[in-house]
């Protein structure tokens, strides 16, 4: 009888992961784990099941095969809305803010579940200034640019405190400097504790934040290791040129 | 002996009959009610609630026509044609508008439905005179049996073989399904989806009006005719889901096959019930109805490779 | 930390001014009107209001399913119609003191569990949008057209004869051995109506209004932030269905019958066209165009019955398409704006490109 063991290093696993599509399998059999506290990037070309991965570890969809567990336990059946109170965060492709909602509306439904009523003024204040929204509070959510709309979906995944983030696609749409200021809340975001895994087509930003870079292919993952290690890997650069 | 065996087997042979006859009336009635607003749904997603109002008009058309003296038939064509083209009118000055707000067109062609039975009410009074069921009876065993709702059952059969053709087999068909499947890649692919829409509404609402005509001479015509047809039309429609070419038929397979057991055995009433919680059992257990269910069969996993 | 106070007194400011919208003032002046109303009223209108006031509690309950959680509900009527039915039958097989109080409480629960039942097949089978419309008018067309069928004596619950098409007689509410009419009733009528509103605008003020806001805009992305959305589409129908059920109580209990007509196709038209004509999204709304409405609808009922519907109708369809948050409610958003504009500082956010509309897929 050991001691009580200090909370295993591995925070998501999954398993022999398939989901099928009718004929097509956006993912195959996939193993991937990710310890606390990594800052993981998924790349690949189009196709490679990214997307869905976020969506079977989000239980928008179920897997055909496999298991994925989350803080060591088997998370497949858990409904999707049990997972984000247990510590799942994630920010959507698509925006997935409340466009017809204001910005400070939008932030207290995302956080109204996590923090006490007490201190909601206060913490959705400090969530929004966290992504440079403070002033934008009052207005409606369509109306900001999309890049600010990023910024207020990732605010919004962030006020559950998540134990794990997912972020698809962070910098979509957005200019070099919106980019490198995602790039650094990102990595501040990962300096205090939160594990975040991030899918990213845009290597300069890759490059930016990771520090392991996992390359799927065909719904399996197919290189996995450092930056420099994927770079150099030419087997990757094929993939991306359709060279398989 | 032979005479024996004949009198035994004749009873059981005449209520095989009775069954298949009251089987195929109620699948009858349950595709033809539903089959416009099938079409309308799986293309546009679009519920057309002035559904039955628009049966209502194609019952007031096909009478009109047929008492000015143009042949039965020819009158529930003229019926179709006109509820159709009333349907394009409709989806250019409403339902084009609604669009990404479906709940707004349900409630809109809800108002429009209002509209037309409350208009014909005050256009026409309480009813108008019908016109007689054609083609007259026959008997079998003890019973006798309208040729009529004979014909309606093929009429039924053969316009489910129609769409499968015009949606499987035409140009039209083709450019409707990649509408279906993805409007934007649909139109960057040059089609006209705004115009897909409003053929596709006239389409549905030409065929709730030949619906309507082809009823009409078996019920009293009263411009809250389109009541008789709704909560089958919308039982049909919510067990077949989507995909009026696989679900409909199949929906109103089953539901015909409940529908007529209840009826035979405790009475229409009873029968309504029934179809509708056999509804909102299939909901349960299957979300996207019947045509969830052929996507989920045909899609399946298919094993190891 | 100046930033924060900054906030916090900007909220404080927005509590103020939303306490002090032309929404809110419009609620207390009704109030107030229909407190002093009897008093100078005949005793035919006050009933006659009373009956008004009843009918609004059904739009209120339609106003809560569709505008505040997004859910197009047609069977509304139809909880109101075994709201009534239930009461009456608990009524007429109890005859102690408080019976029809707790008839109340039965009636209105019967429609609430009816409710919360088909919402469990619906939305725990994930039937949504059109679909929850095409089953809700199922159920309220079924219903009318079974009751309409009971009109032979074994069709009836202990004493209480169904009576089919003819319809039921109902015990009027007594308190202890006093029946309530006239004025009585129309205070009880009244406080009830006050009650329901106050507690939905708490509620919808609320966590769990937040929440619902939020799946009428985006039910997948709601989920992810935590919430059991099915759990609380369940709720709010249910909670829908009772407030549609106590409408059908008073409405029972105030005219002393019910029949199948109350509940049928006709009768699921007009909360619909209350609730589009006035505003969806304000229950304040609702409120005001149903009374208005329902007057408007007995002054047309003398001249030109068959008028009304065909007016209300197009009154419906044009709010639909070109005023979709209602006449009223647009009106009191004007007068905001108007009268409030001082107030409403827009705080500008830096004007970069808008972000790319995004086409909502049919599914």
């Amino acid at each position: 009888m050991a001691a009580i063991a200090s909370p295993q290093p591995t925070l998501l696993a999954l398993d022999r992961i398939a989901k099928q599509f009718g004929g097509v399998r956006a993912v195959d059999g996939l193993t991937l784990t990710v310890d606390r506290g990594e800052l993981r990037c998924l790349i690949g070309p189009n196709g490679a099941g990214k997307s869905t991965i976020f969506k079977l570890i989000m239980g928008a969809e179920q897997p055909t095969a496999g298991t994925i567990r989350f803080d060591g336990r088997v998370i497949n059946r858990w409904p999707t809305w049990r997972r984000a109170r247990e510590g799942l965060s994630i920010k959507m492709q698509i925006p997935g803010v409340y466009p017809e909602l204001t910005v400070r509306d939008n932030m207290r439904v995302a956080a109204q579940n996590h923090i006490p009523m007490g201190s909601m003024e206060d913490e959705t204040y400090r969530l929004l200034a966290r992504v440079g929204l403070e002033h934008a509070g009052e207005e409606l959510t369509k109306n900001l640019s999309h890049g600010q709309q990023q910024w207020l979906e990732i605010g919004m995944a962030l006020s559950a405190s998540p134990q794990m983030l997912l972020l698809d696609e962070p910098t979509a749409g957005m200019g070099p400097g919106e980019t490198e200021e995602t790039a650094r809340l990102v990595q501040s975001l990962n300096a205090e504790g939160t594990t975040i895994v991030v899918i990213e087509h845009d290597m300069a930003f890759v490059r930016r934040v990771a520090r392991n870079v996992t390359v799927l292919h065909l719904g399996r993952v197919f290189a996995e290791g450092t930056i420099a290690e994927i770079e150099a890997n030419e087997r990757v650069t094929d993939i991306y040129l359709g060279r398989t | 002996m032979l005479a024996r065996i004949a009198s035994e087997v004749r009873p059981v042979l005449d209520g095989v009959f009775n069954a298949f006859y009251q089987y195929q009336d109620s699948f009858a009635f349950l595709v033809l009610s539903a089959i416009g607003l099938a079409v309308i749904f799986g293309m546009m997603g679009v519920i057309n609630l002035a559904h039955g109002e628009l049966m209502m008009l194609g019952a007031y058309i096909t009478v009109g026509a047929a008492r000015s003296g143009v042949p039965l038939p020819l009158a529930m064509l003229v019926a179709g044609a006109a509820v159709g083209l009333i349907g394009a009118i409709m989806e250019v000055l409403i339902v084009r508008r609604l669009y990404g707000r479906l709940l707004d067109s349900v409630a809109a062609t809800w108002a429009v439905g209002l509209i037309l039975s409350q208009g014909m009410l005050i256009l026409t009074g309480p009813s108008i005179q019908g016109v007689a069921s054609p083609l007259g009876s026959f008997r079998v065993g003890n019973t006798s049996y309208s040729w009529y709702r004979l014909l309606l059952g093929a009429v039924a059969l053969a316009l489910l073989v129609a769409l499968y053709l015009l949606f499987m087999r035409t140009r039209f068909g083709l450019r409707a399904r990649a509408t279906i499947q993805n409007p934007e890649i649909a139109r960057a692919l040059g089609v006209d989806t705004a115009r897909m829409y409003t053929v596709t509404f006239a389409l549905g609402s030409a065929l709730a009006g030949l619906a309507g005509g082809l009823y009409a001479p078996t019920a009293t015509v009263v411009p809250f005719f389109g009541t008789n047809f709704m909560v089958e039309a919308f039982v049909t429609v919510i067990v077949g889901g989507a995909n009026v070419l696989v679900g409909s038929p199949l929906a109103a397979a089953l539901l015909g096959a409940i529908n007529a057991f209840l009826a035979q055995t405790w009475g229409l009433y009873i029968a309504r019930v029934g179809l509708l919680v056999t509804t909102i059992i299939v909901i349960r257990v299957l979300p996207r109805g019947m045509s969830g269910l052929v996507d989920r069969w045909r899609l399946r996993p298919t094993g190891a490779r | 930390m100046a930033a924060a106070t900054d906030w916090g007194e900007m909220s404080a400011m927005n509590r103020r001014r939303r306490a002090l919208s032309s929404e809110n003032l419009a609620f207390v002046l009704f109030v107030a009107f229909m407190v002093i109303y009897p008093l100078m009223a005949d005793e035919f209108s006050v009933g006659n209001v009373a009956y008004f006031l009843a009918m609004t509690l059904l739009a209120v309950s339609l106003a809560l399913i569709w505008g505040y959680a997004g859910i197009l509900s047609f069977g509304q009527t139809a909880f109101f119609g075994i709201g009534g039915y239930l009461y009456g039958i608990f009524a007429l097989n109890y005859d102690w003191g408080g019976a029809t109080l707790v008839g109340i409480v039965v009636g209105v629960l019967a429609g609430g569990v009816v409710a919360a039942t088909l919402g469990y097949f619906m939305f725990y089978g994930g039937v949504n949008d059109v679909f929850v419309g095409l089953t809700t008018l199922a159920l309220t067309l079924v219903l009318q057209t079974f009751m309409a069928q009971t009109a032979g004596p074994e069709w009836a619950v202990g004493e209480a004869r169904l009576n089919g098409y003819n319809g039921m007689s109902v015990p009027q509410i007594m308190v202890g051995d006093t029946v309530l009419f006239g004025r009585q009733l129309f205070y009880f009528h009244l406080v009830l109506l006050v009650g329901v509103y106050l507690i939905l605008r708490w509620l919808t003020g609320s966590r769990w209004g937040y929440g619902l806001l939020a799946l009428r805009e985006n039910r997948e992305r709601t989920e992810t932030f935590g919430y059991n959305v099915r759990f609380m589409q369940v709720q709010v129908f249910f909670l829908a269905g009772c407030i549609a059920a106590l409408s059908g109580v008073l409405y029972a209990s105030w005219g002393g019958y019910i029949d199948p007509a109350s509940m049928g196709l006709t009768a699921a038209v007009t909360p619909v066209i209350y609730v589009a004509i006035g505003g969806r999204r304000s229950i304040t709304a609702a409120v005001i165009a149903t009374m208005i409405l329902l007057k408007l609808s007995q002054s047309l009922a003398s001249s030109a019955p068959e008028y009304a519907l065909v007016v209300f109708g197009a009154l419906a369809l044009l709010a639909v398409l070109f005023v979709p948050e209602g006449f009223i409610l647009s009106l009191l958003q004007a007068l905001d704006r108007w009268v409030f504009r001082g107030g409403r500082r827009r705080r500008h956010v830096a004007p970069q490109e808008p972000a790319p509309a995004q086409p909502r897929r049919v599914s």
